[in-house]
């Protein structure tokens, strides 16, 4: 298959598209400059030189993504085709930057304590280097640039084209977000748990993912997604490897989006991580995964859906049931959107079992809608503070409608958005999704999708009574402001809003990017 | 004519609504007025807390003016150009699915907005006297606001997006106001199941417009309605009967009942207004609304009668076991919405006077809830009927309006719920069959029924002796709160002689639901059954509680009686149903959490210490059970995937 | 049966032997060691199927670097070098199970998908050479294998970020900085009561708190 080259010194240049792999690019290089920043600059200016390295090139990033969603047509393969640079890919890749442009906003605010990460890493929790650490305001000013690092990661990993370039795009993704998880400011052992156990379930899966790769190369000779679903259109779908291979890289898939049965990892690493971290985790990394799923789904294993659609239907199922259902006996605010996240992993999943541009399109829009109204939710978490860090336990929040109703009523906007209230984002989005699910026949998972949204408002709505129908503590958590974190609810509420009011031009939007399907 | 009789033989008339023009092209006014004034209410603080209440209250009759300069166009034009569509914005628009948010102005949905507008904005007008004392006045008033916007916005939707939206709006902000008085818990618990009852609702009606989305590809009433005769008939009863459970959450029919009665935690404007006027005849509009569909589906049909004649018959029963004034209106309301839904599942016959019930209900029963509300005032919030008595010398504006209203609910001739009660009850004859001759009989049982508990209500409060608290000291309402019960009252006196005279009202919605085949006979022999049931309801009525003197508290009954106190047991059957299961399934994700949680905290001790073999076990177990669960996780998938092949 | 069959029959005896070694016996040294037989007996079989460069990267990386970093680890925590019995595992019957049932279906699907694909190994030969790996590599996978730098760099600072204690400027006592990495379980003795007592004290509003919730749910 891959030519023998016997002379020395005659391999070709590969062809790589700079242009279409720019915004990857910029987001690694704002990341290297990060390093660099690190070791030069002096310790008083790398906090304002790698906020501004960091925010520079997320937006750049985003202004080159446009530009090639707007003038790059028709889209193709790039970098020896490796990656596929497509309409549905640069809108996943569009969305992630905003979104982590929001998180960054969160990441990088100084006005709650000097930073929501560790003072110094390296020392023990209670340990007397902890507190001269705290006293001394260090900053670790190194999680910026492994933002972007993990950032860049996202942003190959829905565009890749073949599963090698997934799989390594998976873990500089995923290896920035083990370490960081550790990181939080409070409750650190907590926090290095959740690092601990995301870190070792995270290696279990990416060894599902890999043994996967391994049986679809042994089936179809090629690792990459058009070649396995050509091999399959060509030899059918019997063979034991194709089957074991899918499953195994499903399971990998699967893990990332926190789905059922392999949510168990969402719940404490969300919790334990810095809240700031887990807004970009629950946002940027879910539509990253998403995106992911979408394209080994709809690329690599279109031609197989009749096996794999019970499969993926029995997930969605379990996804939405399990999310909903164990979110209404959480305490932890944290712990509650997390689960509220794993269900809505399952609404995403049925717009992916449905296989067509509507189920794509709606997909799309779902994931942009939902991650603006997360990273908005999860930024109100950061604001509202008790003596010990952020207020995480659920009866802390009681009353905080009557001394702080703005704060209050646009985090229940936002738990109205998750519910699916019309004129929230959330409607239209679920709206769209089981709409193209119902089109494409799954009428029994819209109707478990009805149902488990059903289930969820009842939590959502608990959380809505108790800030506003419960006397406030006397002791009761303050909310601190600042401009960034503002800016980022703000941006959240407002996205949410209009696209429940007027969600027309985004579903434009999604689904004339969705149009050109993916390239292979 | 004949060429409209062909197209109702067709299956109903179609519609082909031109575009509105004049005031009916501003028709979004209705809706923007008063969300406007919410808007600002809710938005500027306490600045506005001193007119704040008098901008709701204009928001409101602004919309009601525009309303009725509609309808006065609309009587303008032939029978073709009442349905008028007016065109907002495309709402959403992808692919297959387009969704345009226009506003349908044609007569049903003007007689709602008549209704919601008019009622609405006296009962805005009331609860300014009512809520003066209320320091969050301001707030109350930008809900009502919101209230009226959303159920316009659900009447006047062209399509059933619209609608939804409106129907969650409406039940946000019942929800609201349920709960306005949250300091009460039982107001806070009491919004919580009205919410919880009402997404079972919901959920239906969401499911029945996912169902009409998959099936004709629009969501449009003109569209669902015009192709509704392609439909397999299976999904066609399917739809009916998901838009009817949407109907029974939030019309309280049975199973779904059990909220309205705890609904009455709210102030007393807010029963009058939404739980009695207006939001819970919402599922009588969808009903009417989607009469297309049921006229295709005897099945469901047949169960929306049921479902009618079932509520009516337990909610006047309820009615007969409550001393709480409030609570014995609330169980008249569900009966009097049974009588609606009965009428609505009878097809043509019905439709009208459906509708014409609706809106007679609608002032008598605002009425009654206004002066139930000012009886209140009076007995310093007391809602205890057994410490009412003999008010009628002291609150003789209350009293006279209370009882036209009486007087109009249960049928006395000549009032308009005789007009539109009788009609409905000669519908259910007209139906014939077994079927008919059972529904019938059962209606006639209900108003026989309905005529007893409310007058054991007016007895026991403005009759016999006080038998007030000591430091009760009754008097008449200020003329904020008692000139709107006037209103009411001439409604609830003329409303349905206006209405069923002459037809008039059949001949203004024919456009929409078509026009019955036989005139409406205005006395038939169940005329005198009725009136003869009702002079044995009020006699019996007469006998137990104004000859004798009834006792401060309640006595012991027997099981009949404590059956009807403890709402039919219809908590109960919810709790052992819906809430014991939910409650084990919660009991046990606790578990499994718990072990979760625990394992973690348990996990971290561990973790640090490492000393402890029991504990360490957790640890290394906890880690690694989640890997195994991943592990059978992995298996399942494999397992799933191949069982495919086999 | 070629000699080369024979050969990678062999190995693979070596290979699996040496696996069952690994987690069978109760010394951790012994286990690492039987590690680096089990890994150098799968060089062995790249190199019988021609893949010399895969070989010597097997040798290199997973005997070389893997195995020694694992020693280090066991010598650095000071972790018990003799016999020890806590190796073994209250759940031995469960993992057996599990370990037997994966590689039933590893070996199931693996024979059953490859029974046909036989090629002689006469014709690949050069296949496996450094320089095919090289040009592929640095062809068609290039963009991968550059987003494999990128992962290394994200690892090294993220190592340092975890194990820096100089980052006020003046570095405290660096002899007193803890060998082991912070996420190891074994502490130095002296800190565990202390972290014990961070754990209780969190729990405790907890659970009041908790029952404040479960009034509210009470009430729902």
């Amino acid at each position: 298959m891959t030519p023998v080259y016997m002379a020395a010194g005659d391999i070709p240049t590969p062809h790589i598209e700079y242009g279409r792999l720019a915004p990857v690019l910029i987001v690694l290089g704002a990341a290297c400059v990060g390093v660099l920043v690190e070791a030069l600059a002096p310790r008083a200016q790398r906090y304002g030189l790698q906020v501004l390295v960091s925010v520079v090139g997320l937006v750049a990033a985003f202004a080159w993504t446009i530009a090639l969603g707007i003038g790059d047509q028709p889209h193709h393969v790039a970098a020896m085709g490796a990656v596929g640079v497509d309409g549905p890919t640069l809108f996943i890749q569009g969305t992630i930057l905003v979104l982590a442009l929001m998180s960054m906003l969160l990441i990088a605010e100084r006005r709650h304590e000097d930073s929501p990460f560790t003072a110094q890493a390296s020392t023990v929790p209670g340990s007397p280097e902890e507190r001269e650490s705290l006293v001394a305001g260090l900053v670790q000013t190194e999680i910026y640039p492994l933002v972007l690092f993990a950032v860049g990661g996202m942003l190959i990993f829905p565009a890749a084209n073949d599963l090698l370039t997934m799989f390594v795009a998976l873990e500089v993704m995923s290896l920035p977000l083990y370490l960081l998880c550790g990181l939080a400011r409070r409750r650190r052992l907590l926090s290095q748990e959740a690092a601990v156990k995301y870190f070792l379930l995270g290696a279990f899966s990416s060894a599902f993912f890999l043994y996967g790769t391994a049986m679809l190369y042994g089936f179809a000779g090629s690792v990459r997604l058009s070649e396995i679903a050509a091999a399959i259109s060509k030899q059918g779908g019997d063979e034991p490897l194709l089957l074991a291979g899918v499953a195994l890289l499903s399971v990998g898939l699967l893990f990332k989006m926190g789905a059922a049965p392999f949510q168990a990892w969402k719940p404490d690493v969300y919790q334990g991580a810095p809240t700031a971290l887990t807004a970009l985790m629950a946002s940027c990394t879910l539509v990253a995964a998403v995106g992911g799923v979408l394209r080994v789904f709809y690329v690599g294993l279109e031609t197989l859906r009749w096996d794999w659609r019970p499969m993926m239907w029995a997930v969605a199922i379990l996804t939405m049931l399990v999310g909903a259902i164990v979110a209404i006996t959480q305490t932890d605010v944290k712990r509650m959107l997390a689960y509220s996240s794993i269900a809505h992993g399952g609404f995403l999943l049925t717009g992916v079992i449905a296989t067509n541009k509507a189920g794509l399109s709606s997909t799309l829009f779902y994931l942009a809608a939902y991650g603006f109204t997360t990273v908005g939710a999860f930024a109100v978490i950061t604001m509202v503070r008790d003596a010990g860090g952020e207020a995480g336990h659920l009866s802390r929040w009681a009353g905080l409608g009557k001394r702080q109703p703005l704060v209050a009523g646009t985090f229940a906007f936002f738990l109205l958005a998750f519910a699916g209230i019309p004129l929230t984002s959330g409607f239209t989005g679920k709206f769209a999704v089981f709409q193209a699910a119902m089109a494409g026949g799954a009428m029994p998972l819209v109707i478990v999708g009805v149902v488990s949204s059903a289930i969820a408002a009842f939590f959502y709505v608990r959380v809505i009574v108790l800030m506003f129908f419960s006397e406030p503590l006397a002791d009761g958590p303050t909310v601190s402001f600042s401009p960034a974190t503002a800016t980022a609810v703000a941006v959240g509420a407002f996205v949410t809003l209009v696209l429940g009011v007027i969600p027309a031009p985004a579903l434009h939007l999604a689904q004339s990017a969705a149009n050109q399907l993916f390239v292979r | 004519m004949t060429t409209m009789n062909a197209v109702l033989a067709a299956g109903g008339p179609e519609l082909h609504p031109q575009a509105a023009e004049g005031v009916q092209s501003v028709a979004w006014l209705l809706i923007a007025l008063p969300l406007a004034g919410a808007a600002i209410l809710l938005l500027s603080g306490r600045r506005t807390n001193k007119w704040g209440h008098l901008l709701g209250t204009a928001m409101s009759l602004g919309a009601f003016v525009v309303g009725l300069l509609a309808f006065f166009q609309m009587l303008g034009q032939d029978a073709e150009g009442r349905s008028r569509l007016v065109h907002l914005f495309p709402f959403i628009s992808a692919g297959s699915l387009k969704v345009d948010m226009n506003l349908l102005v044609d007569p049903l949905s003007i007689s709602f907005v008549l209704l919601i507008t008019g009622v609405g904005s006296l009962i805005h007008i009331y609860s300014i006297g009512y809520m003066s004392h209320d320091p969050d006045r301001r707030r109350f008033f930008a809900y009502l606001n919101l209230f009226v916007a959303a159920m316009l916005l659900l009447v006047l939707a062209d399509n059933y997006v619209g609608l939804y939206i409106g129907w969650e709006g409406v039940g946000l902000a019942s929800y609201l106001l349920i709960g306005f008085w949250q300091y009460k818990p039982s107001a806070a618990t009491a919004a919580k199941k009205a919410f919880i009852v009402n997404r079972v609702g919901d959920f239906g009606l969401s499911v029945a417009i996912m169902v009409m989305f998959a099936t004709f590809g629009s969501l449009s009433y003109q569209d669902v309605f015009g192709q509704a005769s392609q439909a397999s008939q299976g999904t066609i009863t399917a739809i009916g009967l998901l838009l009817l459970l949407g109907a029974c959450g939030k019309s309280a029919q049975l199973p779904l009942q059990s909220w309205l009665l705890d609904a009455m935690e709210g102030p007393t404007p807010v029963s009058a207004l939404i739980h009695a006027a207006t939001m819970v005849t919402a599922g009588v509009y969808l009903i009417v609304r989607s009469h297309a569909i049921f006229e295709l589906s005897p099945d469901a049909q047949l169960l929306v009668t049921i479902v009618g004649v079932a509520t009516l018959l337990a909610g006047a029963i309820i009615g007969c076991a409550k001393d709480d004034i409030k609570k014995a209106l609330a169980g008249s309301t569900m009966s009097q919405i049974g009588y609606m839904v009965l009428a609505a599942g009878l097809g043509r016959p019905g439709y009208v006077f459906a509708i014409a019930h609706l809106i007679a209900h609608g002032f008598f029963k605002a009425g009654m809830f206004l002066g139930a509300g000012s009886v209140m005032h009076a007995m310093n919030d007391d809602v205890n009927m057994r410490k009412y008595g003999g008010l009628r010398k002291v609150m003789p504006i209350t009293f006279a309006t209370f009882g036209l209203g009486y007087l109009a609910i249960i049928g006395f001739p000549g009032l308009s719920g005789w007009w539109t009660k009788d009609g409905i009850i000669d519908a259910a004859f007209e139906k014939g069959g077994t079927s008919g001759q059972i529904l019938g009989w059962l209606a006639l049982i209900g108003a026989g029924i309905t005529a007893y508990y409310m007058s054991r209500l007016m007895f026991m409060t403005f009759f016999g002796e006080p038998r007030w608290d000591e430091d009760v000291h009754p008097h008449e309402s200020p003329k904020v709160m008692t000139v709107p019960l006037i209103l009411l009252a001439i409604g609830s006196v003329a409303g349905g002689a206006f209405l069923i005279l002459g037809d008039r009202f059949a001949k203004f919605l024919a456009p929409v639901v078509g026009e019955p085949e036989a005139a409406h006979k205005l006395v038939t022999p169940y005329t005198a059954i009725v009136f003869a049931l009702m002079v044995v309801g009020v006699g019996l009525a007469y006998v137990q509680y104004l000859r004798r003197p009834v006792p401060r508290t309640a006595p012991a009954g027997n099981p009949a009686v404590t059956f009807a106190r403890k709402d039919l047991y219809g908590d109960a059957l919810n709790e052992s149903l819906l809430m014991r299961p939910g409650q084990w399934l919660t009991r046990l994700t606790v578990y499994f959490d718990n072990r979760g949680v625990d394992g973690l905290v348990n996990g971290l001790a561990a973790f640090i210490g490492g000393t402890s073999g029991r504990v360490r076990r957790v640890q290394t177990g906890f880690v690694r059970s989640y890997a195994l669960s991943m592990f059978v996780g992995a298996a399942l998938v494999v397992g799933a995937l191949f069982l495919v092949r086999i | 049966m070629t000699a080369a069959d024979l050969v990678i029959v062999l190995l693979g005896v070596v290979a699996v032997g040496a696996g069952v070694l690994v987690v069978a016996t109760r010394q951790l040294v012994h286990a690492a060691l039987w590690l680096v037989v089990s890994f150098g007996a799968l060089a062995g079989s790249y190199l019988v199927l021609t893949a010399e460069f895969v070989a010597w990267v097997q040798v290199l990386i997973y005997v070389g670097a893997v195995v020694v970093l694992l020693l280090f680890g066991i010598m650095l925590t000071r972790a018990p070098i003799g016999r020890s019995e806590d190796l073994d595992s209250g759940n031995r019957i469960v993992a057996l199970v599990v370990a037997v049932a994966t590689a039933g279906v590893l070996v199931t699907t693996l024979v059953r998908g490859f029974r046909s694909a036989y090629v002689p190994i006469k014709d690949r030969v050069g296949s496996g050479s450094s320089h095919t790996l090289g040009g592929s590599l640095f062809q068609t996978w290039v963009l991968p294998f550059e987003a494999l730098s990128v992962l290394l760099l994200a690892a090294l600072i993220g190592a340092i970020v975890l194990s820096r204690t100089d980052i006020g400027g003046a570095g405290p006592e660096p002899e007193e900085e803890e060998p082991e990495p912070r996420r190891r379980p074994a502490a130095p003795r002296g800190t565990v009561a202390r972290r014990l007592g961070t754990a209780r004290r969190r729990a405790t509003p907890d659970d009041e708190d908790t029952i404040v919730l479960s009034r509210v749910d009470e009430e729902i």
